[in-house]
Formats: C-alpha cells, sequence, structure tokens
C-alpha cells in the first residue's frame, strides 16, 4: 500500500548555493582544496551529506582540520581498507562556512559486497574471538603512545649550541630536532586515530546489534535502559569523578574543608590549603592522582579549545565543593557500586523475562558480547580523546610558544590559526634564519594572516548551518551513520520537514503503517456518505458508529483523540494507518488534498499545497 | 434449569459461553484478588423476547438489594453493560459496538437498561461488525451489572504497548471524570507510557481535555460538563496512582497469562491503591505482529548480519 514519493527537488540546499555570511567571505582559503565543494566534483550535489555537530559543532579552527582528516583516514582504512565492512567503505568530509560535512561512501555492487563480506567475517570474527587480549595490547599501545608525546622535546633555538655538538659527531643540531620533533608530533597524532578506530566500528557494531535487537522487539525501550545493562560499573572512565569523591572526604576527615565554597576560583582555594599543614597535605594527595586522572577533557569535542583539567581545574574544584556539601548534609558521596550492579542485573532480567522464549538465549548472548566489547567502547575516549589528545594540543601550543618568541606570532595559540603545512614552512623559515643570522620575514608574513583569519572566523561562527545538504535520500542504510550518529531514515525526513514548513502535522501514532491518498474532510457523521473508496478520513474524532465505513478508506486522520480512542482502535483493527490528535488536521487539510499518513511515526504530511 | 443470573465472584473464564466475556472477565479478576466494583450478571439465558418477564424481574430486586446491601445505601447506583457472547475474545474486538448504560438507579431503570442491552445485539453497527469480523456464531448477549464508581479519573490501560506490541511498557489513556470521554474519544486524553521494569514515564502527552462525564443530579444517568481551565491541561494521574496502575497491570498480565486491555476508574473517595478499581479486562487483539524471524545462531553472526556480512538483520 505504501508508495514512493515522486521525484521532487530536494528538500536541502545544494552545497554548490550556499552563500559565505557576511564577513566571512573568503573563508575557503582557511581549509584545505580537498575539503571544498569543487565543480570538478559535481556529483557531490547528488550526494547526502549531513553536519557531523557531534563532533564539529562550531566551525573547525584552521589547524584542527588535522582532527577531520586524521580521523577520517583512520576510520576509513579500518572501516574499508582492513575489515571491508560490506556495504559501506569510508566516509568523506567537505567543509562549508568553516562547518564539517560528512557522507558515505557506500557499496552497492551485490558482488563486492560479497567479496568484502569474505574479509570482515574472517577479520572481524578473529578480533571478537580475541577481543579481551587484543584490548589488553591496545592499553600498553596507548600508554607508550602518550609516554613518547610527553617525551617529546620542543627546544627553543640558543644562541650558541652546546659543546655536546662540537665535541661528539652525528648529535643533531637543535634545528634538526626542532624540525623533526614537528613532524614526529604530527605522525603521533596520527598514530593515535589509527589506535582510535582499530575497535571502534567493531565495538559500536557489537553493541548497536544488541540495541538494535532490543529496539526490535522491546520497541519503547528507553536507550538508557539499554545502556545500563551494558555499561561497566567499575570502568576508566568514573575514577576521576571517584578520585575527587575520595578527595572531599580526606578535606572533611582532616578539617581542610571550609576553604571550598561554590564561587571560589581554584586558585583561591589553593592559596588557603597552602596556610596549614594538613591544607599542604591535601594539595599533596591532589598532585598525586593528577596522572593520569586530571587528563580528563573539559568538553567533548576534537577542537584545540577543549582543556584537560591540569590546564584548566574549575569543573573538578567544583566537583570537589559539591561532594564535600553533600558530605556536611550527611549524604553518601562514594558510588553504591553494589547497587548499580543489581539493578543492572535486575534490568536484565527482567527484559529479559519479558521476551518470547525462543528470543531470550540470543538477547543473553549479544548483552555478553557487548559487555566483553563495551570496556573500549567506554575507555578509549579516556585514553584517545582526553588523554592523548589534550596533552597533544598542548605539544602544539610549545611550537605556538617558540614561534611567538620570535615574533612570527602575536601569541603561541595562534598557532591554530595556520595550517599544518604553514606551520611547517612557518618552522623551515624560522629555522633558516636563525641557523644564517639574515632577516626573516615570517614576522611580517604571519601576524596579518592570522588577524585576518580571526575575523573571518568570528562571522562564521555566527552562522547557522542546515542540518543537510545536498540530495535527501529515500533511505539511509550506511552501518556507522545509524550507529553512530543516530541519522536515519526517519531522522532525515523530519528534517526534511522542518525545512519545508507547514506541510506536516504530527498527532499519535495510533496505527502502524503508511499510505497516500486523497483526503475526505468530514465535519459531521452526515456528511459520511460523501466518502469515496481509497480516501484518506480526516475528522474530529470518530464514534464507533461510524465503524462501517471503515472498510472504504485507507487511512484515517483526527484532530482529536489518543492511540486507544476509537478510531484508532477500529483502524487497528482494518490494518490502515492512523495518526490521531494532530490538532488542526481539518482545519489544515482539504477534501481532494493528497496527504501521506504515517501511522508509525504520528506524521501527516501533506503533499499538494 | 439453566442458571439466569450469578454473582461476578463466582464466574470464570469457562463461563464466557454462557455469561459473555465481559461477566466472565470480571470473575476471573475477582478471583486474582484484583479490585473490581461487586456487581452480578445475567446469562444468555436470561434473555426474553419481550423484554423482562416477572419471574426474572424478581431475580433482579433480590440481586440489586445484595448490592445495596454491600454499598451500605438503598437503590445504589450502578452501570448495565452488555456482555456479548463471542465480544471480547481473542478473535474479535467488539469495540464498543454493545450498550453500555451508568448511572442506573433503582429496579425500574435496571429492567429498562437490560433490554436497551438485548435490543443493542441487533443493531446495525453491530451486525455489520460481526459480518466484517466473520463470527458466524449465533448472535447471544449476557448483561453485566456492578456498583459504579464515582470516578476522579478513569480510562483505559494496556499491559503492553498496543501500537507498537512492546511488552515492556504499560500504555495509559486517562482523562477527568468516567471513562466514557476516553473510551468514545471525546476528549483527547492524557497518553502516557510506562516503563513496566522501572515504573518512569517514558513518554506523556497530556491532553486538553475539555469534557468530562458526571453523574446527572437531576435523576439518573450521566451528563457531561465542561472542565474548567485549570484542570485541563494538567495530567490528571498522580505519581501514586500511576503505581498502583501499574501495578494492577503487572497482576491483570501475570492472571492471564496474555496482554490485557482494561478500563480503570479511580474512585473520587479514598486513596491509592485501594481507591483504584477495574471496570473491565479483555485480551488484546490488535498487537502489531512482532518479528517472528528466528534470530541467527551466534551473536557474532547477528553482528556480522548488522554489518551486512550475513543473512538477516539481528533477528529481523
Amino acid at each position: 500500500m505504501a508508495t514512493s514519493t515522486a521525484e521532487a527537488p530536494s528538500a536541502f540546499p545544494s552545497p554548490f548555493a550556499i552563500p559565505a555570511p557576511p564577513g566571512g567571505e573568503g573563508w575557503e582559503e582557511m581549509y584545505p582544496y580537498y575539503a571544498l565543494f569543487d565543480e570538478h566534483r559535481p556529483e557531490d550535489a547528488e550526494r547526502f551529506w549531513f553536519w557531523n555537530s557531534m563532533h564539529f559543532p562550531t566551525p573547525a579552527p584552521v589547524f584542527d582540520v588535522i582532527c577531520i582528516d586524521s580521523p577520517y583516514q583512520a576510520l576509513g582504512v579500518w572501516q574499508n581498507r582492513v575489515f571491508a565492512v560490506p556495504p559501506a567503505a569510508g566516509i568523506d568530509y567537505r567543509v562549508v562556512n568553516g562547518y564539517v560535512y560528512i557522507a558515505g561512501n557506500p557499496i552497492t555492487d551485490p558482488e563486492k559486497i560479497a567479496e568484502r563480506a569474505d574479509f570482515f567475517q574472517r577479520r572481524a570474527g578473529y578480533y571478537f574471538a580475541n577481543w579481551p587480549e587484543l584490548y589488553g595490547r591496545w592499553k600498553e599501545r596507548m600508554e607508550s603512545l602518550i609516554g613518547e608525546l610527553t617525551a617529546l622535546r620542543v627546544a627553543s633555538l640558543p644562541e650558541y649550541e652546546p659543546d655536546e655538538i662540537a665535541a661528539s659527531h652525528g648529535v643533531q643540531t637543535t634545528h634538526y630536532g626542532v624540525l623533526e620533533a614537528y613532524n614526529r608530533a604530527l605522525r603521533l597524532g596520527d598514530a593515535m586515530w589509527q589506535n582510535h578506530f582499530e575497535f571502534l566500528v567493531l565495538g559500536y557494531g557489537a553493541y548497536s546489534t544488541f540495541a538494535e535487537f532490543c529496539r526490535t522487539h522491546l520497541p519503547d525501550i528507553p536507550d538508557q535502559h539499554i545502556a545500563q545493562m551494558v555499561a561497566g560499573i567499575d570502568v576508566v572512565l568514573f575514577r576521576p569523578d571517584a578520585e575527587l569523591r575520595r578527595l572531599a572526604r580526606l578535606a572533611v576527615d582532616t578539617g581542610v574543608d571550609e576553604p571550598f565554597r561554590s564561587g571560589r576560583t581554584p586558585a583561591e582555594i589553593d592559596a588557603d590549603l597552602a596556610g596549614s599543614d594538613a591544607g599542604r597535605e591535601w594539595l599533596a594527595a591532589l598532585e598525586a592522582i593528577k596522572e593520569p586522572w586530571f587528563n580528563m577533557a573539559t568538553g567533548d569535542g576534537l577542537y584545540h579549545t577543549y582543556r584537560n583539567w591540569k590546564d584548566d581545574p574549575t569543573i573538578p574544584y567544583a566537583s570537589v565543593v559539591g561532594h564535600i556539601d553533600a558530605i556536611r548534609d550527611g549524604r553518601g558521596v562514594e558510588r553504591p557500586t553494589a547497587e548499580l550492579e543489581a539493578e543492572r542485573e535486575r534490568l536484565s532480567q527482567e527484559y529479559a523475562a519479558l521476551l518470547p522464549d525462543e528470543l531470550r538465549a540470543p538477547f543473553g548472548d549479544l548483552l555478553n558480547l557487548s559487555r566483553t566489547v563495551f570496556p573500549y567502547v567506554e575507555e578509549h575516549k579516556f585514553y584517545c580523546d582526553y588523554w592523548f589528545l589534550t596533552n597533544w594540543w598542548n605539544k602544539i601550543r610549545e611550537f605556538g610558544a617558540l614561534l611567538a618568541d620570535h615574533g612570527f606570532l602575536e601569541d603561541a595559540e595562534d598557532i591554530f590559526s595556520l595550517k599544518r603545512h604553514e606551520i611547517s614552512e612557518a618552522l623551515d623559515e624560522l629555522t633558516l634564519s636563525w641557523a644564517t643570522g639574515g632577516a626573516p620575514l615570517g614576522p611580517h608574513h604571519w601576524p596579518p594572516l592570522v588577524a585576518r583569519r580571526k575575523e573571518i572566523f568570528a562571522h562564521l561562527d555566527e552562522w547557522t548551518p542546515p542540518p543537510a545538504i545536498g540530495a535527501t535520500p529515500e533511505v539511509v542504510t550506511d552501518p556507522m551513520f545509524i550507529m553512530h550518529w543516530g541519522v536515519t531514515t526517519d531522522r532525515v525526513r523530519e528534517w526534511a520537514a522542518q525545512v519545508e514548513g507547514g506541510t506536516r502535522l504530527t498527532g499519535a501514532a495510533a496505527s502502524p503503517g503508511t499510505v497516500e491518498g486523497p483526503a475526505r474532510v468530514v465535519r459531521s457523521a452526515a456528511h459520511l456518505a460523501d466518502l469515496q473508496e481509497g480516501e484518506v478520513l480526516v475528522c474530529g474524532s470518530t464514534s464507533p458508529a461510524w465503524a462501517p465505513i471503515f472498510p472504504k478508506i485507507v487511512a484515517a486522520v483526527t484532530d482529536i483523540g489518543g492511540v486507544m480512542c476509537h478510531a484508532a482502535i477500529v483502524a487497528r483493527e482494518y490494518g490502515l494507518p492512523a495518526v490521531v490528535g494532530t490538532g488542526r488536521a481539518t482545519s489544515q487539510i482539504r477534501t481532494g488534498q493528497r496527504v501521506r499518513v504515517d501511522g508509525s511515526t504520528g506524521v501527516v504530511t501533506l503533499l499538494e499545497s | 434449569m439453566t442458571a439466569t443470573c450469578a454473582p461476578l465472584s463466582q464466574l470464570r473464564a469457562g463461563d464466557e459461553p454462557e455469561y459473555g466475556g465481559k461477566s466472565a472477565a470480571l470473575g476471573e479478576l475477582l478471583s486474582a484478588g484484583i479490585p473490581v466494583p461487586p456487581g452480578f450478571a445475567l446469562s444468555r439465558h436470561a434473555q426474553r423476547p419481550d423484554g423482562v418477564d416477572a419471574a426474572l424481574r424478581e431475580e433482579l430486586g433480590a440481586q440489586l438489594a445484595e448490592l445495596a446491601r454491600v454499598a451500605g445505601t438503598d437503590d445504589p447506583p450502578v452501570a448495565v453493560r452488555s456482555s456479548a457472547v463471542g465480544e471480547d475474545s481473542a478473535e474479535a474486538t467488539f469495540a464498543g459496538q454493545q450498550e453500555t448504560i451508568l448511572w442506573v438507579r433503582g429496579l425500574d431503570e435496571v429492567c429498562a437498561a437490560v433490554e436497551s442491552c438485548w435490543e443493542s445485539l441487533y443493531s446495525v453497527t453491530a451486525v455489520t461488525y460481526r459480518e466484517r469480523m466473520g463470527d458466524g456464531r449465533e448472535p447471544a448477549m449476557g448483561v453485566t451489572i456492578q456498583l459504579m464508581v464515582d470516578a476522579r479519573s478513569a480510562g483505559v490501560m494496556f499491559t503492553c504497548n498496543p501500537v507498537s506490541g512492546d511488552p515492556s511498557t504499560i500504555a495509559i489513556n486517562a482523562s477527568w471524570g468516567l471513562g466514557l470521554a476516553v473510551v468514545g474519544g471525546e476528549v483527547t486524553p492524557d497518553d502516557i507510557l510506562l516503563s513496566r521494569v522501572t515504573g518512569e514515564i517514558l513518554r506523556e502527552t497530556i491532553g486538553d481535555k475539555r469534557i468530562e462525564y458526571v453523574p446527572d443530579p437531576g435523576g439518573p444517568g450521566v451528563r457531561t460538563r465542561e472542565i474548567e481551565d485549570a484542570r485541563a491541561g494538567v495530567r490528571c494521574l498522580a505519581r501514586d496512582e500511576l503505581d498502583a496502575l501499574l501495578d494492577l497491570a503487572r497482576r491483570v498480565h501475570a492472571h492471564f497469562g496474555s496482554h490485557q486491555d482494561v478500563e480503570w476508574a479511580i474512585a473520587r473517595t479514598g486513596s491509592p491503591p485501594d481507591n483504584v478499581y477495574l471496570v473491565q479486562s479483555r485480551p488484546v487483539t490488535t498487537l502489531a505482529p512482532r518479528p517472528r524471524t528466528p534470530p541467527p545462531a551466534s551473536a557474532i553472526a547477528m553482528v556480522m548480519a548488522q554489518f551486512g556480512a550475513g543473512p538477516g538483520a539481528a533477528g529481523r
């Protein structure tokens, strides 16, 4: 009964027709040539691109483009070249007015899909079968990468090289070390992203298979409950806060809790504590947990603007203040892990019991597999996104400080207004002019460029990006889009509807199914006789007396009523889609107008004006 | 002689062919200790071609006297509902096709209401409906007579989500006053989805409830009245009332072993759970078909399928 929509122009703007916001003109220069929509890739207009606001919620700072390139290289290589996920290669990105849009590269050729399925079965199967061991090695690798990053030295350029250089052959000179350190820093970033994605596709895949299983068989289950059944109770991500709770208790027990009052800065609190022995002991206890637990980030994003707790202790101090308040009020601050564990088991058992017999075993198996992969899904954020990345940005800041020392930048932070290749270029000239003793152009070249970009950037920041651009897809099939971003066919339709404006009514999803047909607006029983075969009944509400007309219609839409009113019950009995309680169907819809009724989502779409 | 009349508490599911689905289900609820307003039932054999006769009138009088004794008042208001054989069965939901007469008082009115129920068996809509549902059985009608609950709020409840079929949710439609407004689709009720596992409200839409049914102060029957703005847009169920309904839903589902569609009412007097009653229960017949494809053998195979590397997908 469902009919597909006729060819219609996309509800989303063409990527080639989006103007720069006033004052933002010339933004293209800040991004790589390959990140732009270009006439040599005209097919881009026919692709569906959505704004990846999850990872890139604001315009991408110029340098931070490396955290677009590198993740999509790494995601692509694991998904496409290693595991060969059958229906999807990698993800392409483009930048529009500074905002990051992404599109999938689907694989549609059945032969190719079958070929890839062989690789995937073998390789993914190996990972799932050996997960705990492989993940153990992964943690060791990540800690060693972080160790190398921390040890990486960004030297300042001395007036004279030290004696050792002259005394021993083959020791590298400082300028060489600087250039090599920059290259190494970039490659360490790449290495982190490569590790980041090694398990990600499979980890999310296992979890989302369980989530999808739950949603299929328990359609109303809150995502929260699915996560609760899977999530670990004692995982790395909870450790930082657990340490803060412990320190809060220590402060109260040793009588140094008085300085912890809301509204005070960490520096003020520290100053008070430094005045007493007990206070100094508390500060020492704090210092002892900073590595690694203060490598938490202040936010969840891939930009350099997210600092860690060592750099910005506002959040952990506020947490300690909150915990101390709780202790003073006689409330416990320790996490009730035993109760959380018990609730996790209770939920798992109750949901299992509600499923039909034949689904209970697969439910349990999937839950176990999800619990096996989930430590990675949760913990990789701490290792990669927080611990590594916040310290990596700081390493880049050291190069910024070096350039600022020599006047190439006004401020170390300005390094993030340069492209990574430009930094390479700037370091080349800096080391060249340092070595020769000649006059550098850098101090005249880079600061004006930075100033111009900051100006443009401020205007990009004010722009509101559309949720999607390019073609409106009929269906979304990419597993990562659905699993990771929640970009589903329904979601895209909602976006399209928001763009279209007043052609959409929503109500209670009363009887499932989708159908299109001409509307018949019936305002009283007297007009029931006008109903023609195949029409969509649009009325204020229905009464039991109307039951006999239901065989004639293809769907029912009412202004008033809930999913258990008669219209809904009778519609379900006859297998007709119904949307009830739309509030304004009879005033908005005209008799004869074509409408689409989606009784599964509760949406009525007006197809003609 | 075949029995024509019995207290609800004596009926069980097996009495459906004689007393009709509604009466039999109420007897089952009482046997499970679920609060149901006291009442009695007439079997299909009570039906007389020329209306209530002297013998039946006497029987009705005796039963009403017993209800008056239980209620502690003369001529307590009762609800008279048809309880058709075949109605409310697992095969068909005769949604509201039969008669319900509320707030009936005194023997004369009860006799008239019983006759209305019998007549409703032959109403045009019911016959059309039966033909459509292919029910070949000879139509027959029992009658249920119960003490009225003067409801502050009332409505319907499914022990699962009737739209999605989710067995882990309880779906409630509720409005002010007697349940008639919700059942008849005359108001947009509060639409509440509760988690059966945690009791939390998963989704709710507060209806703009403009009218309510209340006892007609001028005499028998009920009338509608407008709901003042202050009450129209607020949820008509408090948290402890939701908890009481959730508990009833679990018990009803456990007792019948299948999902039920119940009508409930919360009395103006008393407090939950003691003032929460069920006045009807029937099997849910209109569940959306749940996926029944056998799931792949192993969890890893299901994950493979999710990635398009295997047959089927996630048990679908």
